[in-house]
């Protein structure tokens, strides 16, 4: 498969980089591991004219254990033992990140902003074309809720959820500045679904910090997909805690897989702290989050199924972060 | 858009200067301008390995790389393995344990194996389905895979 003709921009700063993007504003797309990028390029999907290629930018590739570039390359953060260690979610969720090739080339950056998925989108041209564009590339309707106004394909990236549930901010420049906010801010969960951040157009993701207290939290991430060494997640559910004389001090959840952003559970999980993390407040804890979640009928398994086993893998990853169980596939 | 210098970049040792369109992709310009067919295309979307190659010495899919992305990079194919001719031991482990049916899998496992064994030289088992986990072989199950890499380390 060959890609449709595009210029290919090398900016070396992140003001640099701001200020081209502006220039092509709506004409180009950022190129970070280029690992859902150009797969979906080569499936003509949405391709620009122009693509900002970000690996030259140094900035964005330098990682501490509080200050993360958006262009950390997976496979580094995943091989920082010391960083591993200091937040366990969240190396679960990195390791669980398609195959070790693709976390090589992939990045931080690249896998919070992975483009949302469906199986009516992730198809090639003629595919699409045979049967009528959907709403996300080249046509007006949805296949999946059938309806003109918004599109379902899934948010399915791994490391949102890790990084949601230890209260990490992203840092955002852009042609006027930088700004910071909570990770989850960055996702704009009530527009159409095609409009997926919030990000102003030229704006660029250049690093997510987490705060200091992130590392004395337990956390864990269970990730529920078809393949255990490839696949997208069906679901993916981390967990973070930190308990004070056996009762929770603070309670956070998340998940990505099943709806088209990033989700927090903060209204479910908010009545827990201060008291003892039983397993049958876990229980009813996870029962809540299967009720609360709608994914739909786009991703390999059925949404009834994903829906009971939010429940199942949300009980796993509180259990995992409560007693600081060993990283597992599902388990 | 103003015309491009050609592309330098090492490919197997040797500098190499060839056009280059902005939109090639690593794996087409090895295979189809520079003729290394070594490397397969499978997928062509990032899924099964074939492809890989190391891009200064990290295995890397050249079927997601863009070609002007590997710009003054040196490259190393299935070809450029062993510069003087020969096996690599990886590549005589994977004979000597039957790792290879048809074969179009093979330059992308042997060259994943490669790379795990210089970083890490005597992994274990588990250690080596996981690093492996990304190269798919549709016909050997991959235990003989596994075996040949276990023995290329010294481990089996």
């Amino acid at each position: 498969m060959h890609l449709d003709p595009f210029e290919l921009h090398r900016p070396s700063s992140v003001e640099e980089t701001v200020a081209l993007a502006a220039r092509l504003a709506g004409a180009a797309d950022y190129l970070a591991g280029g690992t859902d990028l150009l797969p979906n390029y080569k499936m003509h999907l949405n391709p620009r004219p122009h693509l900002i290629a970000l690996e030259g930018v140094a900035e964005l590739r330098s990682h501490g254990p509080e200050r993360i570039g958006a262009m950390a390359r997976l496979a580094d953060l995943e091989s920082d033992r010391e960083f591993a260690a200091m937040y366990p979610g969240l190396a679960e969720a990195l390791g669980h990140v398609a195959t070790p090739l693709v976390r090589a080339s992939g990045t931080l950056g690249g896998n919070l902003l992975v483009e949302t998925r469906c199986f009516f989108f992730n198809q090639s041209y003629l595919w699409r074309q045979s049967l009528g564009f959907c709403l996300k590339a080249a046509g007006d309707r949805c296949h999946v809720v059938p309806q003109k106004e918004r599109c379902y394909a899934t948010f399915s990236g791994d490391l949102a959820p890790a990084l949601m549930v230890l209260g990490a901010e992203v840092e955002i420049a852009g042609p006027t500045g930088r700004r910071r906010g909570p990770i989850g801010s960055l996702y704009d969960g009530s527009g159409d679904g095609i409009r997926r951040t919030h990000l102003a157009p030229g704006e660029l993701l250049v690093a997510v910090h987490l705060p200091p207290g992130a590392r004395h939290l337990r956390s864990a991430y269970r990730k529920l997909r078809v393949r255990p060494s490839f696949d997208f997640p069906e679901l993916g559910i981390a967990v973070a805690l930190r308990t004070e004389a056996g009762r929770l001090a603070a309670l956070q959840m998340a998940a990505g897989g099943l709806e088209s952003h990033p989700q927090a559970f903060d209204a479910l999980t908010a009545p827990l702290v201060g008291t003892e993390p039983t397993d049958a407040r876990i229980d009813a804890l996870a029962e809540a989050v299967g009720r609360s979640v709608r994914p739909v009928h786009n991703t390999f398994l059925d949404p009834a199924y994903r829906k009971k086993m939010a429940t199942v893998y949300a009980r796993r990853a509180l259990r995992a972060a409560r007693d600081g169980t060993a990283a597992g596939e599902g388990s | 858009m103003p015309p491009r210098p050609n592309l330098r970049l090492e490919i197997n040792g040797h500098p190499v200067e060839v056009p280059c369109p902005d939109e090639r992709i690593l794996l087409d310009l090895i295979r189809e301008d520079l003729d290394l067919t070594g490397s397969k295309r499978g997928c062509d979307l990032g899924t099964c390995g074939c492809c890989t190659v190391l891009l200064d010495g990290r295995p890397t899919l050249s079927c997601l790389t863009l070609a002007r992305l590997a710009e003054g990079r040196s490259v190393t194919t299935i070809e450029g393995l062993t510069p003087h001719g020969g096996l690599h031991p990886v590549q005589r482990a994977f004979v000597e344990h039957g790792a290879t049916q048809c074969g179009f899998c093979t330059p992308g496992f042997v060259l994943t194996a490669v790379a795990l064994l210089r970083d890490e030289p005597h992994p274990d088992r588990e250690r080596v389905v996981r690093a492996i986990s990304g190269n798919l072989c549709r016909c050997t199950g991959y235990t003989k895979i596994i075996e040949a890499v276990l023995a290329a380390s010294g481990g089996a």
